[in-house]
């Protein structure tokens, strides 16, 4: 594999000037190189890295904790568990089923994955349905249903289901609880998008399916609703082995910051998120400047999403023009399997941003804490739930707020540092795969244990 | 673990003690506040293992968080409804004083009670956050450490998880419907230590780490080794 120039190279513009700082004098920072790096990336994917085994994770979260899930698992010996989603590649609820089946097959829980299938039409209703469940504004039309239950009626027809637990993932296959036939047959429905304002027609035309499982999974509380089944919160989680969590030399950090142009003798702010709008990446830079006219600081904006989506570039362009000239921006337009990078970049990183308007749970902000960095995210989604403000991280909700938190750990480091190490131990403790486990092991003893549908 | 410790005369136990760990799976429940006297509602209606979920377990939840976060009753006054004399009133609470739920529920009602007769305008106000109640699920589970002796007993302690340690030291008395703990029941029941059982109902597990609690613990016993 040969490095290749990613998109993010730009021209070395000139500095920014400080009259722009208004009244307050920047301190001086040090002097610039004459032109920065180019920025390189992968071409192609690297080759997948062989699936982390239980006995890996010892050496993260303790022996005690690993011995706890062996204990948990050997109640359900011979016990078999089938998931079922919509895709096997792409997308967060593929990678943490990949993440999540190796181990419970390890703990000879039995788990089986089966993908649905289904036309573009089907492919086009559920995707409506997806945003539609997020409040997005949606007439359901009877050719609509009849094409969501007929492709469910098809999988039904394809698939066995002769384990003891079914999961199903998402709304898109909700309607195979209608295979449900064996009566010890537990059925569960994980729910990972945010339910909290949904669509009425769809939500009202999904809910007596939902009804029908046995117990259903949301990723916080306030996505849930309210239901006839019982409903458990399983927080979405990191595997602190994967490229993207696992600790990294220092001199492959220092690789990438010089590849990337970053410079590691001054602090460095940085957000990593696709260029959406949600994530506010303008509102980020006003913050960084904001804060800059106090503290020296380069900020460094990377995320992907700009070659594929519309949006994404429209979005890049606006990051970009609110940039300007500013050589301390550096703004990087990533691939999807630059993992160690964004890992690095995370790594060498001072403070992390995450400043979203609105978000689903903020995995980013999870991957920040895990490397035990000081973070700053907008109070939006799950973040609160990771981010307990002034013990955990910063919680902000807005461009001002999000400026004086930069400026203000940056100008208390053991202030920042604490925070750094709590957030790092809040991760082990709730949003490891490790904790994930222990939830599925613990739902399906519940679950089996209890005597009726 | 047995094998490796020679059990002394004088340190033997009369009963081997078994550590034990719980596992704790989170249920979303039906009660949800916006404001301070929805709070209070459903307070009084949530299930008992709400209050434990939002008291006893989230302070194993937050285990090494040393200072500011005690229940999410109070983290919730504070954050959400900007009521620092609520919160500080709900979070002077220490869950070792009551050795049931009934009583520990009666407690928080009692608190946000006065404070809304105190304060009537404050129970409409909308919170910046809805709280939701929360249930634990709970799966008592063993591990394999098993001390017949003081050496043995320290050693496991350096050796289960966290969550051992917040079974048996924290989670206790509620089963056992006493103001103490396994560790101290057994120490005193079964290794006649009276003082070192007594020093381990003395320490202070809000100002410090579940792991400083353990560490502080092993001292004691380590002490009483001597």
């Amino acid at each position: 594999m040969e490095p290749v120039e990613s998109q993010t190279e730009r021209e070395a513009p000139a500095r920014e000037s400080q009259t722009d700082f208004g009244s307050v004098s920047s301190p001086a920072p040090p002097p610039q190189q004459e032109r920065r790096k180019k920025p390189r990336t992968w071409e192609i994917p690297p080759a997948p890295v062989p699936a982390p085994r239980l006995d890996d994770y010892k050496g993260i979260v303790g022996a005690a904790d690993i011995d706890e899930l062996k204990f948990l698992a050997s109640e359900l010996a011979g016990k078999t568990l089938k998931m079922v989603n919509s895709t096997a590649v792409g997308g967060g609820v593929a990678e943490m089923l990949n993440q999540l089946i190796p181990l419970l097959n390890e703990l000879e829980v039995k788990t089986h994955w089966d993908v649905i299938t289904g036309g573009n039409d089907f492919f086009e209703v559920t995707k409506a349905f997806h945003n539609a469940l997020q409040g997005s504004d949606y007439h359901l039309s009877p050719q609509a249903r009849d094409v969501f239950l007929m492709h469910n009626e098809l999988n039904r027809q394809r698939m066995q289901f002769t384990e003891d637990v079914v999961v199903i993932h998402d709304p898109q296959p909700a309607a195979l609880i209608r295979a449900r036939e064996q009566s010890p047959q537990r059925w569960i429905w994980r729910c990972h998008i945010d339910l909290s304002n949904p669509n009425p027609e769809v939500w009202g035309f999904l809910r007596p399916f939902i009804e029908q499982y046995d117990a259903a999974i949301f990723s916080t509380q306030s996505f849930s609703r309210q239901l006839q089944i019982p409903q458990y919160l399983f927080y979405p989680c990191i595997d602190p082995l994967s490229e993207k969590n696992k600790d990294l030399d220092d001199s492959f950090v220092q690789q990438v910051c010089d590849e990337f142009g970053v410079d590691r003798s001054r602090p460095i702010v940085t957000q990593v998120s696709r260029f959406d709008r949600a994530k506010d990446p303008v509102g980020v830079i006003q913050a960084f400047k904001q804060a800059r006219r106090y503290v020296d600081c380069q900020l460094v904006m990377a995320g992907g999403g700009a070659t594929d989506d519309p949006e994404g570039a429209a979005v890049l362009k606006e990051v970009n023009e609110a940039a300007g000239d500013d050589r301390d921006i550096i703004i990087l337009d990533l691939p999807p399997w630059c993992a160690l990078q964004i890992n690095a970049l995370q790594r060498a990183s001072t403070i992390i941003v995450q400043k979203s308007i609105r978000e689903g749970f903020g995995l980013t902000v999870t991957e920040a804490l895990w490397k035990g960095k000081p973070t700053i995210a907008g109070a939006v989604g799950g973040i609160p739930n990771q981010i307990i403000h002034k013990l955990t991280g910063a919680l902000v909700h807005s461009v001002e707020g999000c400026a004086y938190q930069i400026r203000y750990l940056l100008t208390h480091p053991d202030f920042a540092r604490r925070l750094g190490q709590n957030g790092h131990e809040h991760v082990k403790e709730n949003f490891l795969m490790t904790t994930n486990v222990r939830r599925w092991l613990l739902l399906c003893r519940i679950l089996l244990a209890s005597g009726t549908n | 673990m047995t094998s490796a410790m020679a059990p002394t005369l004088a340190h033997t136990s009369v009963k081997p003690f078994y550590f034990n760990t719980s596992a704790h799976l989170v249920r979303i429940t039906r009660q949800k506040a916006s404001a301070l006297a929805e709070f209070l509602d459903a307070l009084r209606e949530c299930p008992e293992s709400s209050i434990f979920q939002h008291s006893f377990r989230t302070l194993q939840e937050h285990h090494f968080i040393r200072e500011g976060f005690s229940n999410d009753f109070a983290h919730w006054a504070l954050s959400a409804c900007n009521e620092p004399s609520l919160a500080e009133g709900l979070a002077s609470v220490d869950v070792r004083e009551f050795t049931s739920v009934a009583e520990l529920r009666e407690r928080f009602v009692q608190i946000v009670q006065t404070f809304l007769q105190r304060n009537p305008t404050a129970g409409a106000r909308t919170a910046k956050e809805t709280f939701y109640f929360c249930a634990s699920d709970t799966v008592v589970i063993p591990t394999s450490f098993v001390a017949n002796t003081l050496h043995e007993f320290a050693e496991g302690l350096r050796r289960v998880s966290v969550h051992s340690i917040h079974h048996h030291f924290i989670e206790a008395r509620l089963r056992l419907k006493l103001m103490s703990n396994d560790f101290s029941q057994w120490l005193y029941e079964d290794m006649g230590l009276t003082e070192a059982a007594r020093q381990l109902n003395r320490l202070d597990i809000y100002t410090v780490t579940l792991d400083d609690v353990r560490a502080q613990i092993i001292r004691i016993v380590e002490r009483a080794l001597i």
